[in-house]
């Protein structure tokens, strides 16, 4: 028998590694690094641009239908291809489920064992969960005998050692601060949500969109008919369909995500002033909500600086920049220059340590992220930047959950700008997306009884009827933030692609000038209360949802090193 | 690359087995066990109660396929001290062990996706691997000339485990 020693294989979510400084129990300086290569760019080089989303799909393992939107967007933009009305309604739906179904995962299975100490559940009383539920929610499932059950789960699993997803948490951490019964709520939640998720992602294979990748986009439209006569077809059946998977969603988003995550606030509002991070916001803005160039935007565009929440600036795309000051990338006219994606280069040059290593070169360039900026500056993305410019702009539903989240939770708009605040603005989006969804559903079905079936604007399909040299932009507020894909086409073939992806604009490192990026900034002031289990750290960094997994080192100021903790 | 299976009816009856095809395909031999499945269904019939899946890196949004599963089988590149493009099989636990080593506990993958199903109470009622020892997982379109020339022995292997009859369609 031979011996076969058998490792793992490394996916290509890549790692995320922060090493930081503790200084007095507090973190004095960060530094953010991707230590994975991602080149979708040079796998694009050449290939026939309406086959582009398909491979720009595979970018991210986590992220494949955002890719997927923003390519065909892009190449849609190059070749002045026009979707139909019901192309724009299928991808508002189909990108709002995917959002919907992130936000619920990373609240529940990503980012809950930050503040949720598993076992101390194994200490609450069923019955008084069952009356603290109850005084937070309508939810059913909300019996002493149903937390009792979940709680005899939890309990063999832990004695038979096979807590899985679990087994790395920090149970039994200072910082953990919830009372045993609400840790036992988390919980019985945690198993819902998963049942939830699993349920709700169907969407995806009911409208054809995605199984278990996206298969229905097209470029000018979409592949899926719609079509009442023709059963394979979306039909009135079908929306039926959907507006109960929506109904699902709305109810437990608003009865069981939304009260869990205000519980969970109620007792961590210090976090509300932590990981305010650089102040800025950026929005692309997503999900038109009519078909004209200029169409309104159901998630609004704008971009705060400096933390001033009361003035939404309108976006420039042409202020938009990467460098690689500090990145693993050589630009030909140097490593000074800061690009416009549009004419983006990506010559990678790895000048960092020989793996295994302790410490990255900090003081030189240390990360395969680029540093996306805009006008110079260093900018958060995703739903708190979503929330704020929503707010800003006189969003009424935006502005009345806010408004009673932050009155529950006894703070003000300001204190937003924090780890607490992302956690908010998340599962806020989650639900006006979701409730929005039942709209598109009727629009569909309003379109269908009309008569109006076309899902494909087919005038643009053959490359004849492009342009010698055409360039294009493609955006998407994807889950973790604004997402953009630039391409230049050149006889029918990709000459140039660029991808500026919400974890480079949050996690990218330091920049020309040496301005920090927004994870560094968030963990500025972070205590550390045991440098051996960085819980605080992974709970800032974690707000944002980073697409990749995350490892931490720590350095005291002298620069020896305190711990190495890959759990993220 | 190319566009998946239709997936179960959500309300239809389990299948007697499920072959998920994992990977990147964008990572050279990282995306064999994803070339593997497409092979699959190119040169097999995939009856009616086998889904055969192209899985790629997605996680924990596989697992409306894997639940209830009568038998899964994963197909997937490997790290093992054997020559590129061997083909390993592990059964039941074993498999656990070959993927349980993750990049973290919060990052979901498919160790974490069987869990799930366990917490779920919808385990699938078996689960083997079929493993082919990678070359290269440097970023690029396409396997290895080694793991590419075993790809057919994967998918023969894959083939005779779930009973399936040649299509013609094949080479």
């Amino acid at each position: 028998v031979t011996h076969i020693v058998v490792d793992p294989m490394t996916r290509i979510e890549g790692h995320l590694r922060i090493e930081a400084e503790i200084e007095g129990g507090v973190v004095t300086d960060a530094w953010s690094s991707s230590t994975m290569f991602r080149g979708i760019e040079l796998i694009l080089q050449g290939r026939d641009p309406r086959d582009a989303w398909v491979f720009a799909q595979r970018i991210c393992g986590v992220c494949t239908t955002v890719h997927a939107i923003a390519s065909i967007r892009a190449v849609e933009n190059a070749i002045g291809a026009s979707p139909p009305p019901n192309a724009r309604l299928l991808r508002n739906l189909i990108m709002a489920a995917q959002c919907v179904h992130d936000h619920v995962i990373h609240f529940y299975h990503l980012h809950a064992l930050d503040w949720v100490d598993l076992l101390s559940a194994l200490s609450a009383d069923p019955a008084a969960a069952s009356e603290l539920m109850r005084s937070i929610s309508e939810w059913p499932r909300s019996e002493p005998s149903y937390f009792a059950s979940v709680q005899a789960r939890l309990q063999s699993l832990a004695s038979s050692g096979q807590l899985g997803l679990f087994a790395n948490a920090y149970f039994g951490h200072p910082a953990y601060q919830l009372p045993p019964e609400a840790n036992l709520i988390a919980l019985a939640h945690y198993l819902e949500a998963l049942d939830f998720q699993r349920e709700f992602i169907t969407l995806h294979a009911v409208l054809g969109g995605k199984n278990p990748h996206l298969q229905s986009f097209l470029v000018g439209g979409m592949a899926t008919p719609v079509d009442p006569s023709e059963p394979a077809a979306i039909t009135p059946a079908t929306l039926e369909q959907l507006r109960g998977l929506i109904a699902t969603a709305v109810d437990f988003v608003r009865q069981v995500y939304l009260p869990d995550l205000l519980l969970i606030a109620s007792h961590y509002k210090e976090w509300s002033s932590h990981g305010s991070g650089v102040g800025n916001y950026l929005v692309y803005g997503d999900y038109p909500l009519s078909d004209e160039p200029d169409a309104a935007l159901f998630f609004m565009p704008g971009v705060i600086l400096d933390r001033n929440l009361d003035l939404v600036l309108p976006v420039d795309g042409s202020k938009i920049t990467e460098a690689v000051t500090r990145s693993w990338y050589r630009y030909a006219a140097g490593d000074d220059q800061e690009l416009h994606p549009s004419e983006g280069e990506t010559t990678p040059e790895y000048t960092g340590p020989t793996p295994p290593y302790d410490r990255l070169d900090t003081d030189g360039k240390y990360s395969w992220l680029k540093s996306p900026r805009y006008d110079g500056k260093p900018m958060e993305v995703g739903p708190l930047a979503r929330v704020l410019v929503a707010y800003a702009s006189g969003h009424e539903r935006v502005r009345t959950l806010v408004d009673d989240a932050l009155g529950h939770l006894g703070l003000e708009r300001a204190a937003l700008c924090s780890t607490l605040g992302r956690v908010l603005a998340r599962g806020i989006e989650t639900l006006i997306l979701a409730e929005k969804m039942r709209d598109w559903v009727d629009e569909l079905a309003a379109h269908i009884d009309a008569g109006d079936l076309q899902i494909h604007d087919a005038s643009r399909w053959e490359p004849a009827s492009w342009p010698a040299e055409a360039r294009g932009a493609g955006f998407h507020e994807a889950p973790r933030g604004a997402l953009g894909h630039w391409v230049n086409i050149v006889d029918g073939a990709i000459e140039r692609y660029q991808c500026v992806v919400p974890s480079t604009w949050n996690a990218g490192p330091r920049g020309v000038a040496g301005e920090l990026g927004p994870y560094e900034a968030a963990l500025l002031g972070t205590p550390v209360a045991d440098t051996d289990k960085p819980l605080e750290i992974l709970r800032t960094v974690h707000s944002f949802d980073p697409c990749m997994a995350c490892a931490v080192h720590l350095f005291d100021a002298s620069g020896n090193a305190l711990a190495e903790v890959k759990v993220q | 690359v190319t566009a998946s299976a239709p997936g179960p009816s959500r309300h239809g009856p389990p299948y007697r087995a499920v072959v998920l095809g994992l990977g990147n395909v964008l990572c050279s031999d990282d995306g064999a066990g994803v070339v593997a499945v497409q092979r699959l269904r190119q040169d097999y019939l995939i009856p009616d109660d086998v889904l055969a899946l192209d899985g790629g890196t997605l996680g924990l949004s596989l697992l409306p396929h894997v639940c209830d599963a009568g038998h899964l089988l994963i197909l997937d590149a490997i790290s093992a001290r054997a020559a590129p493009g061997s083909v390993l099989r592990f059964d039941g636990d074993a498999v656990g062990a070959v993927l349980s080593e993750r990049l973290s506990v919060h990052q979901v993958g498919v160790a974490d996706l069987l869990v799930a199903a366990r917490w779920l109470d919808r385990s699938p009622r078996r689960v083997a691997l079929l493993g082919v020892v990678a070359a290269s997982t440097a970023l690029g379109f396409g396997c290895s000339a080694a793991v590419e020339a075993q790809l057919p022995r994967l998918v023969r292997a894959a083939a005779r485990e779930l009973d399936l009859r040649e299509s013609g369609a094949g080479p």
